[in-house]
């Protein structure tokens, strides 16, 4: 390569280091776009500098022209912003101009927001409106004022604490209602007194009401009284219930069988078996047969008081029960009765109700029983159709 | 001593007085100015090429570290740009330029001083300082700030080769970002400043090997005082050329 080639292509070669160089930062300075000018008025453009970056929308699109300071106090400082044209269509009359800080410590620049629609655009030389920038130095003068806030919290807090201070010592030396409750081993003692003696009395009358049943029990079987409850056909109403269940199951049955009060019972408004052989064919079909369940429903005629009626019911069905239960051998737990009372579709004169003995196949689900406590019944334990008349009477007397 | 240190002061003095009125009167030596353009600019290139290259690159490496360390790393390229551009290159280029050709130019006037050969141009009514001095010194002062341009692009390609070695980072992302914010200023008196960098190596390398006494020794006393003095002065400039930038072109 001679001497001139090697020296022209350095030289050439350098300067255009220096072009692209040049150009690099003038296309950043926009000064090979064409700009417009616009103002805006700041009380404080802390450490903005001429020459540095205005972004629109975050997009860097032009730089800070000049930055004047007013001529008389009453006066804000004017920062003169090159913008590149192709933001004309954005920049409203009404976008505002702040003074922002890239991260907690980097460069100031210039942020102007989209104008809205509406607006007219701006014209070269225009003044926008401008945001004042929020310093450190006022974060830091709220931040002060805040802590100082939470110190007066603090110190209230002590206060308070104080004052709870005291007021437990006064306790603890037994001052007040409360520290004598706390403190008073007399004022405990009586109160263990009153309890223990309480629990005495309820002992005793406890052995009053024993003693009282006893006697009870005595006088049914007095010879001036036993003609009552025989003829009744039960000697206790407290039994009546016990093995009551509220709704038959709804399971399919296995057998049933159907029988007439009148067959059964001597008189209407009485639960003493007369015919008891009738029931044999269900006492024995109970004995031989697997079962899961069985219920011994007794309804009643439509004449009388339907509250009696009811209550008539159920004690034949427990005298039915307790013959069964006494003359033929099965499990008896699961034998259950239910007193349907006055039935819609009875017949009026000689029709005194039916007595059904109906049985369910293994696996049925028990039913909850009637004086057990409501949440216990299952929600899919429904009234059978055929009996939901029945049900919905019950409820009514109820 | 002391005296010796006036004298050389009040001796350049006289000489770079004489250099410039040879410089600007006709007639003009461009035969020998265009033979130091090359000796002093094109050849040196390659050197000053690769110094900043191994400076870039260094200093890539070095940043990287540090600015991770204070979680400044988006700022690692507008850093280079910034360093490279402003400080590193120019005074790199100066650096290895005085070496290079400061060397150069002391041995070989010392050499022509001592075999008497300068004398014989002045004897034959061609001016030495016209013909030797001034084209030196002018060859220098016009190269400085090109070989500057030059180590500064191969500082920035290679810290941007390092950088990208270490996380991904495209060349276009590089500069858009290392330039953000730099103006004119960053970059114009930065170059320009070597000029007077071109001048002081230029004028001592010159004035060392001109006045030089005695034989193969003082050639050889030449070469090594124009490295060292101009090394010296270049790096006491820019002492003084960094603040004056910094109030002119703020």
């Amino acid at each position: 390569m001679s001497r001139a080639s090697r020296l022209g292509v350095f030289i050439v070669a350098t300067l255009a280091i220096l072009v692209v160089g040049i150009f690099i930062i003038g296309s950043r300075q926009y000064l090979f776009n064409s700009t417009y000018q616009v103002k805006a008025q700041f009380s404080n453009v802390s450490g903005l500098d001429v020459g540095g970056e205005v972004r629109v929308g975050g997009v860097h699109s032009g730089t800070v022209h000049s930055i004047d300071l007013p001529h008389n106090a009453s006066e804000q400082v004017t920062v003169v912003i090159d913008l590149v044209k192709s933001t004309h269509e954005i920049i409203k009359k009404d976008s505002v101009a702040t003074i922002e800080t890239e991260g907690m410590l980097g460069n100031q620049y210039l942020a102007i927001s989209f104008g809205s629609a509406g607006s007219p655009e701006v014209r070269d030389g225009d003044m926008l409106a401008s945001r004042q920038p929020l310093e450190m130095a006022d974060l830091l003068r709220k931040a002060d004022s805040l802590l100082d806030g939470s110190q007066q919290a603090i110190q209230n807090t002590t206060l308070a604490t104080a004052h709870l201070n005291s007021i437990t010592d006064k306790i603890d030396r037994g001052e007040g209602t409360v520290g004598a409750l706390v403190n008073d081993k007399q004022l405990y003692n009586n109160l263990q007194q009153t309890t223990g003696s309480m629990h005495e009395t309820m002992l005793h009358a406890q052995a009053g009401v024993t003693d009282f049943q006893e006697n009870m029990e005595a006088l049914k079987h007095n010879f001036l009284l036993r003609g009552y409850f025989k003829n009744r056909g039960y000697a206790d109403s407290g039994d009546v219930a016990k093995n009551e269940i509220n709704i038959l199951p709804t399971d399919a049955p296995l057998k049933e069988f159907t029988y007439q009060v009148k067959q059964l019972f001597d008189k209407k408004d009485a639960a003493k078996l007369t015919n008891p052989k009738f029931l044999h064919d269900s006492g024995e079909f109970l004995t031989s047969e697997q079962f899961g369940l069985a219920v011994i429903v007794v309804s009643a005629g439509s004449e009388g008081d339907a509250q009696k009626e009811t209550a008539l019911s159920e004690a034949r069905a427990m005298v039915v029960r307790d013959y069964l239960v006494e003359h033929f051998g099965f499990d008896d737990r699961l034998l259950k009765t239910l007193g349907v009372g006055k039935q819609a579709g009875a017949t009026a004169g000689n029709d005194w109700g039916a007595v059904r003995v109906v049985i369910y196949p293994t696996g049925t689900r028990m039913p909850a029983n009637k004086n057990a406590p409501k949440a216990i019944t299952s929600p899919v334990d429904k009234p059978i159709p055929s009996l939901s008349a029945a049900a919905d009477e019950e409820k009514i007397h109820d | 001593m002391i005296t010796d240190f006036f004298e050389w002061f009040g001796e350049i003095g006289i000489f770079s007085w004489r250099v410039l009125r040879a410089a600007v009167t006709p007639p003009f030596e461009f035969r020998e100015l265009y033979r130091q353009l090359d000796e002093i600019g094109s050849k040196s290139l390659p050197l000053v090429a690769l110094a900043g290259a191994a400076i870039g690159a260094v200093l890539a490496m070095e940043s990287f570290e540090s600015m991770t360390r204070f979680g400044a790393r988006s700022l690692l390229p507008s850093a280079l740009v910034y360093s490279v551009v402003h400080e590193i290159g120019p005074i790199i280029t100066a650096l290895v330029v005085s070496g290079r050709v400061g060397a150069g130019i002391g041995a070989e006037l010392a050499s022509m001083k001592v075999t008497e050969q300068i004398d014989a141009i002045e004897a034959s009514a061609v001016n030495p300082y016209r013909l030797l001095a001034a084209t030196r010194i002018l060859a220098c002062i016009l190269m400085l700030p090109l070989l500057t341009l030059a180590s500064d692009l191969c500082g920035l390609v290679m810290g941007w080769v390092a950088l990208s070695m270490v996380e991904p980072l495209s060349f276009h992302q590089f500069y858009t970002s290392g330039f953000r914010g730099s103006d004119f200023n960053d970059l114009l008196p930065p170059t320009f400043k070597t000029a007077i960098f071109g001048l002081i190596i230029g004028t001592i390398a010159c004035f060392q090997g001109m006045r030089t006494r005695g034989g193969a020794e003082g050639v050889g006393r030449a070469a090594t005082s124009s490295v060292v003095l101009s090394s010296l002065f270049v790096i006491l400039t820019d002492v003084v050329l960094v603040k004056l930038i910094i109030i002119f072109f703020p």
